[in-house]
Parts: C-alpha cells; sequence; structure tokens
C-alpha cells in the first residue's frame, strides 16, 4: 500500500511537471504561442501562414502554432475553451459586436499601441470598446473586406449581358436574359468552409439595407428606433424573396452545397460572396471573372467595405507579451505586404493590395462613388443575427413570408435588455 | 421484563425467535439491547456486510455525484440565473418567463413533440421486421445484417447519406425520376414541416437496427413450445404476432421504447447539426439543438440551462408516462 501511495504521488508530480512544462514553453526558452483561425483554405489562410512564418523569422524565440478551426462552430469552440482557460494565446476575431460579445476574454491593447498607430487603422472604431477607439483596440485587423458580388464575365456575354447590374432592375433584367440563354443567374446555398450549412443571408442583408437606409440610420436597426419590420424593411426583403421565386436562381438555394465550387465551373452566372475567396476566383477564373456591387437598390451607390476580421490576444494567455509583439508585427510594413501577396486587402493606411480582382472592386468603390458601409452583421446584435440566420433563409427558401422573417428579428430584439440596444454600442 | 437466556446470544436469537413463531416486543427488545430491524439481534455478519457493501458503492456513489447529480444540481441552479458561463447572477424564473415567452420556443417544443410521433414507427418496423427474421425466412441471416448496419455507423456518416439522399437532386428526386414522377420536386430539406419528416424518416431508420436486436434478443427468450401450441390451435402469424409474441415481449418493447426516447430528445445534435444546423428556419430545431445554440452561440448559458431543465422534466414526463402505461398493462 505504501508503495502505491509513494508511487501515485511520484506519478502526479510527473504530470504536473509535465502539464506545468508543456504549458510554458517547448525547448528551452522558446515560447509556443497557439493561434485558432477559422479561415479554412482561403486566402486569409495563406496570409496568417505566412505571417507566423515571416515572424518566427524575425523573432528567434518565439515560435506560433497555426491551428484551423471549424468555421461553423468556430466561436463556440473558442468560448468553451475561453471559459476553461484553455483557449489560444492569440485569436482570429470578427470585428464590430462580435468582439464585443467575446470582449470578456480579449486583452485590451490599448498599453501596446499609442494613438498614432491606431490611427493607421482603417475604421479602427470597429475593433474598439464600444467602438470609442478612446476606450482602447481589441482586435489588429487582418485585412480590409467586401461583401460583393463575383460574376462571370463569358456567361454574361454570352447571354447578352452588357451592362453589369447596379439596381433592382437592372439586376431583374440580366436574370431575364441569363435565364432565357439557359444560365443559372445566381447562386446560393453554402459552401464546405462556410459559416452555415444553408446561405448565410447577413452578405445580402448588407446590401438589402444599406439600399434603404444610411450608413448613420444602421444605427437605428440596433436601437430599434428603425423597426424590422418596417415596410422599406420588408418592401426590400420582399423583392430579395422573389429571386428564388423568379427563377434567378437555383432552384435548392437552402440546400445546394460547394457554392463556390459551382461557380467556378460555371454553373450559375453571380455569386454572392466575400472578398476573401477573391484570390480562389482568381485562380480558378483568371480574367474570367470580375466583382460588382450588389445591386439590391434602386440608387446603385452603396458598397459594404469593412475591416470584418483580424486577430486578438487572449487575456488568459500566460505569453502576452509575445502575443502582442505578433499583432504588431502584422501591423508593420512587411506583414502588410505579405497581406497583400495573399490577394488580401491591407487595413493599414499606406498599403495597397496586388490582386487584380480587389484593385478592380476599389476602384469601383472609389470611382463610381459608393457609400462604404459596414457589415451589417457586426454591427447589430448577436441574437438578431442568429435568428436572421435562421428566419431569413426560411424566408428566401418561401418558408415562411418575409414579414414573418422580420418579425423574427425584431422579436430578437425586444427580447434584449435595454443596455443592450442603448445608445452606446454594446456586446 | 428480562431477556430470554436462549435469546441472548446474537447469533442464536434469531433462530430462537423464528422457532417460536414470533418477532420480540419493544420491551423484550430493548432488555435483551437488540438494536436490528425489526426490533432483532444486530447480526455481526449482516452489519459488516452491509458496511461492506457501502463501501464498494461508494466509488460509484462519488462519481455518480461528481459527474451527474452535482452538474444536474448546478443546471438547476443556473436554470434561475443569468449566467455568461463566467459570472451569473439570480434572477429567479424569469429565465423560464423568458424562455416561453420565445415564439421560436414554441416551435422547438412543437418540434419535439413531433419527433416523440416518430417512436411507434421506430418501435413498429423493427418489431415487424424481428417477427419475419424470426420465422427464419429465406436470407433471414443476411437481412439481419443488413438491417443491423446503421447502428454500427456515425450519426454523422448518418447525415450526410440522409442529405444526398433527400437533396433536390439526390437519391430520391432519382427514384422519383425513375417511377415517373420526375415532375414532384419533394426537396424535403428546404421546408421546415418536410425537413422535420426527413430528419424523422433518418432517425427510424437509424434506429432500427438497434430496436431490431432488441427485438430478436427478445423473441430468443419465448418458449418455442408456446408458437407450436399456438400454430397446433390454428393460429396465424398475425394472431401469434398479437396474442403471443408482443405481449411476452413487453419488457422489451418498454426498453426500446426507452432507448428510443432518449435518441430523440438527447442524440440527435450530430445528425441536426450536419444535416439541417435546425433550419429552414427552426424547423428542425429540437430542445438540444436549441440549448447548443443558446448556450455556444448566443452565449446565454443561464437560458441554456432553463431550457436543459425543460428538456429533463419533458424526458422525465413521458418515461413516466410509458411506465404508467405499461404498468397498467401488467
Amino acid at each position: 500500500m505504501r508503495k502505491l501511495i509513494v508511487g501515485l504521488v511520484a506519478l502526479a508530480a510527473v504530470a504536473t511537471a509535465g502539464a506545468s512544462y508543456a504549458a510554458t514553453s517547448i525547448g528551452s526558452g522558446t515560447v509556443t504561442l497557439t493561434l485558432w483561425h477559422n479561415y479554412g483554405t482561403s486566402g486569409n489562410t495563406t496570409a496568417t501562414v505566412s505571417l507566423a512564418k515571416a515572424f518566427e523569422k524575425t523573432h528567434p524565440g518565439i515560435t506560433i502554432k497555426v491551428v484551423s478551426q471549424p468555421t461553423a462552430n468556430y466561436f463556440s469552440l473558442l468560448q468553451a475553451a475561453s471559459i476553461s482557460k484553455t483557449g489560444p494565446d492569440i485569436s482570429v476575431q470578427w470585428t464590430g459586436l462580435f468582439d464585443l460579445k467575446y470582449e470578456k476574454f480579449l486583452l485590451n491593447l490599448k498599453p501596446y499601441f499609442s494613438a498614432a498607430e491606431m490611427a493607421k487603422i482603417n475604421a479602427v472604431r470597429y475593433m474598439a470598446p464600444n467602438f470609442n477607439p478612446a476606450k482602447g483596440l481589441l482586435v489588429m485587423p487582418l485585412e480590409n473586406q467586401f461583401y460583393m458580388g463575383f460574376y462571370n464575365k463569358a456567361l454574361f456575354k454570352k447571354a447578352g449581358v452588357k451592362a453589369v447590374p447596379r439596381t433592382w432592375s437592372g439586376l431583374f433584367a440580366a436574370c431575364t436574359k441569363l435565364k432565357a440563354a439557359g444560365i443559372t443567374p445566381m447562386v446560393y446555398g453554402a459552401d464546405e468552409q462556410g459559416i452555415q450549412s444553408s446561405p448565410y443571408p447577413w452578405y445580402d442583408m448588407s446590401y438589402l439595407m444599406a439600399g434603404v437606409l444610411t450608413p448613420a440610420q444602421w444605427k437605428g436597426l440596433y436601437t430599434g428606433s428603425i423597426l424590422w419590420t418596417s415596410p422599406k424593411v420588408v418592401a426590400q426583403l420582399t423583392k430579395w424573396t422573389s429571386l428564388p421565386k423568379k427563377g434567378c436562381t437555383n432552384t435548392d438555394v437552402l440546400t445546394k452545397q460547394n457554392i463556390v465550387g459551382a461557380f467556378t465551373k460555371g454553373e450559375a452566372a453571380m455569386i454572392s460572396d466575400g472578398s476573401w475567396d477573391a484570390p480562389t476566383y482568381q485562380k480558378a477564373m483568371g480574367k474570367n471573372v470580375a466583382p460588382f456591387a450588389l445591386p439590391f437598390t434602386n440608387s446603385g451607390k452603396n458598397v459594404t467595405q469593412y475591416a470584418g476580421d483580424g486577430f486578438s490576444v487572449m487575456n488568459y494567455s500566460k505569453h502576452q507579451p509575445e502575443a502582442v509583439q505578433f499583432l504588431k508585427f502584422v501591423m508593420s510594413g512587411p506583414a502588410q505586404k505579405i497581406i497583400a501577396a495573399a490577394g488580401l486587402i491591407p487595413n493599414v493606411k499606406g498599403y495597397r493590395t496586388k490582386s487584380p480582382i480587389q484593385n478592380e472592386m476599389l476602384a469601383l468603390a472609389a470611382k463610381q462613388g459608393y457609400a462604404p458601409y459596414p457589415m451589417l452583421d457586426n454591427v447589430v446584435q448577436g441574437e438578431v443575427v442568429t435568428a436572421g440566420s435562421k428566419q431569413l433563409d426560411a424566408a428566401f427558401g418561401g418558408d415562411i413570408t418575409p414579414l414573418a422573417a422580420a418579425k423574427s428579428l425584431k422579436a430578437a430584439l425586444d427580447a434584449l435588455p435595454a443596455s443592450r440596444k442603448g445608445p452606446v454600442y454594446s456586446g | 421484563m428480562h431477556c430470554p437466556r436462549a435469546a441472548r446470544d446474537p447469533s442464536t436469537a434469531a433462530e430462537t425467535l423464528k422457532s417460536d413463531g414470533r418477532r420480540p416486543s419493544p420491551q423484550e427488545a430493548a432488555s435483551c439491547g437488540w438494536t436490528g430491524r425489526g426490533g432483532l439481534p444486530r447480526d455481526p455478519l449482516a452489519v459488516r456486510r452491509r458496511r461492506a457493501g457501502i463501501v464498494f458503492t461508494l466509488p460509484v456513489v462519488t462519481l455518480v455525484g461528481i459527474l451527474l447529480l452535482y452538474p444536474i444540481a448546478q443546471t438547476v441552479y443556473h436554470s434561475f440565473t443569468v449566467w455568461d458561463g463566467i459570472t451569473s447572477h439570480w434572477v429567479g424564473t424569469a429565465t423560464y418567463s423568458q424562455l416561453f415567452a420565445k415564439p421560436e420556443f414554441v416551435q422547438v417544443l412543437e418540434n419535439n413533440a413531433l419527433l416523440v410521433l416518430s417512436i411507434p414507427v421506430a418501435i413498429a418496423l423493427p418489431l415487424g421486421v424481428a417477427f419475419l427474421i424470426q420465422s427464419k425466412l429465406r436470407g433471414w441471416r443476411f437481412f439481419r445484417s443488413v438491417f443491423f448496419l446503421p447502428t454500427a455507423v456515425s450519426w454523422v456518416v448518418i447525415a450526410y447519406v440522409a442529405i444526398r439522399f433527400f437533396a433536390d437532386d439526390g437519391i430520391l428526386q432519382h427514384l422519383l425520376n425513375g417511377v415517373g414522377l420526375g415532375f414532384w420536386h419533394p426537396n424535403m430539406l428546404s421546408n421546415e414541416r418536410s425537413a422535420l419528416i426527413a430528419v424523422m424518416i433518418t432517425f427510424v431508420w437509424s434506429m432500427f437496427g438497434t430496436n431490431l436486436i432488441i427485438f430478436l434478443a427478445g423473441m430468443a427468450t419465448v418458449d418455442q413450445e408456446l408458437y407450436d401450441a399456438a400454430r397446433v390451435d390454428g393460429a396465424g402469424s398475425f394472431t401469434v404476432l398479437t396474442k403471443i409474441t408482443i405481449p411476452l415481449l413487453r419488457r422489451f418493447i418498454q426498453f426500446a421504447f426507452i432507448v428510443t426516447l432518449i435518441a430523440a430528445f438527447t442524440a440527435l445534435f450530430s445528425l441536426i447539426f450536419v444535416m439541417t444546423s435546425g433550419g429552414p428556419g427552426y424547423g428542425t430545431t429540437t430542445l438540444e439543438f436549441f440549448i447548443y445554440e443558446q448556450a455556444f452561440q448566443t452565449g446565454d448559458f443561464g437560458l441554456a440551462s432553463t431550457a436543459g431543465v425543460i428538456l429533463f422534466l419533458a424526458v422525465a414526463a413521458v418515461g413516466l408516462m410509458q411506465l404508467r402505461f405499461f404498468k397498467g398493462e401488467d
């Protein structure tokens, strides 16, 4: 018995020592940081891995273990790991209300970044507590993004579509021509790297709301002063949900999988997506693909341009100084060039992307006088986004009416406490 | 009152009293110093056995307590709190009011109720097939293996097979095309009600093998002579099934019901996660999926706990109902 007790004590001591060793360092003098991302195989992954490698070269004592987590339940995993303080040192975060939701797990970077440095970051307010840069910085953005459409030039030409649609009427006209030519106008569904196993409706929703509200008015959707059930919102939803009914989309909008693959194979003329997939399209389709702003508007003057994601240091990390060094590195010139080389749009002022398709979109947004909007799902409450992700899909599939979907969004907002829909943005 | 001499020795006292054919009165037990059950003398061996029993069950009791009872108690406590996973504060029954005020929660309860309706099908079908297999129809060994196959496949694989089957251009559609019904596009996963039916069909299929084996095992315990006697009396297959097999399998049916019920309420998460993600809308969101969404997508662990308590009560209620039903039959 005595031997057994001694053995157990020794085993426990070894296990404790081993765990402690594993948690702090691998190899003498080397700190290993763990970085979680949910980028799948998109251009963002290329950039992240390249950034980590470049950082390791310039910081010999630090290595970064890049871990790809599943996109669909990334935040569930991160939250669960963070509650038990077993999560990564650095995590990919979505900006806006997403990072405010997880603010309790994030290190405020205010002590590490000067006001001058923060001023170099585009739209820095969306990475700050309460959207107020004076309160600090929670996320170092990786890139500037667009929710956007991509179209297949050859299919447009084949159907005789000469002008890229910028408004509802232009879209319906193009849709008629494409259908007549036997081409599916738009492809909807899910992608292997998608946020959910059905279409993510907030790409379109951003343009739908930009079509009827100014950027400043979007705050009304957050506070409830503009109702989700207001006639102009419902009117937009009604037009949008008519797309499948009018044959402007594939028939299986809710269940189709791998839509990125379908678009690159020429199965449809247009797709609603984001700039992070631009490198994929560019690689697969070359000059046959071009970007456009989703035309869910009568004015044709809106674009969703926003730094939607980036890196955060977890406040429970045991290697916060080293993790902050990585974020500082991301902001540096060499890192911004790596981001550009991966086909993404750098979000630090003074740097440009090398991607032709991204540059085309940037030029489009600048020269044609589009008003930039943030991404709607980043500036309305997570509960509303969750409800919308389900009910807007149901409406798009013809299962419920647009008004019923709008009522679900309103109900989700109504159920929130006043502190979550007040004048100050709060997670 | 004095203690009888013959009863003073604890090891023989019980026998002495038994031979007298009586139980000691309280006064008699007190005068003899008997403190055992029923006023009998305390048997040292029985005491040691009882103590040993307690010691041997302690590890299991501790494990069950830590891993099951404590979390259940915690869940009940947190169901009355607002809890973000880190900090919580007590709000009483407000979370219950909030939960039932959610229109989607009512739909979630409806979905679970509809899932319960699939349980009789998940019982009756394998019961019928088990009866046919038990009758040693030609190829019964082959069919027994084939029918058991889904049980050996993970829910995730089953879900992917189901997606391929029910998809707009999937196997079901090809079958319809093959029989000249190609004009009908059920596309079951794209509609709230039909998606739930697709989930129910998949669930029944996936439980088929488990229940089949339960019933085959049960049928193996039935005395063959009963069947022979029934046949001699001129009973047909249907009469044998309804008058002999089913009544004698009551306990096995009860067990299959419980297993299927628990699976329907608490084991479909991965199937739904992969197959429909709870959609379209809330069409296939069940209580367990709703709990996941509230806790891990919305971060509202308090409300998730509340829904967890509701799920616990729902399973307990249906389980008790069926126990009562079968007890009545007994």
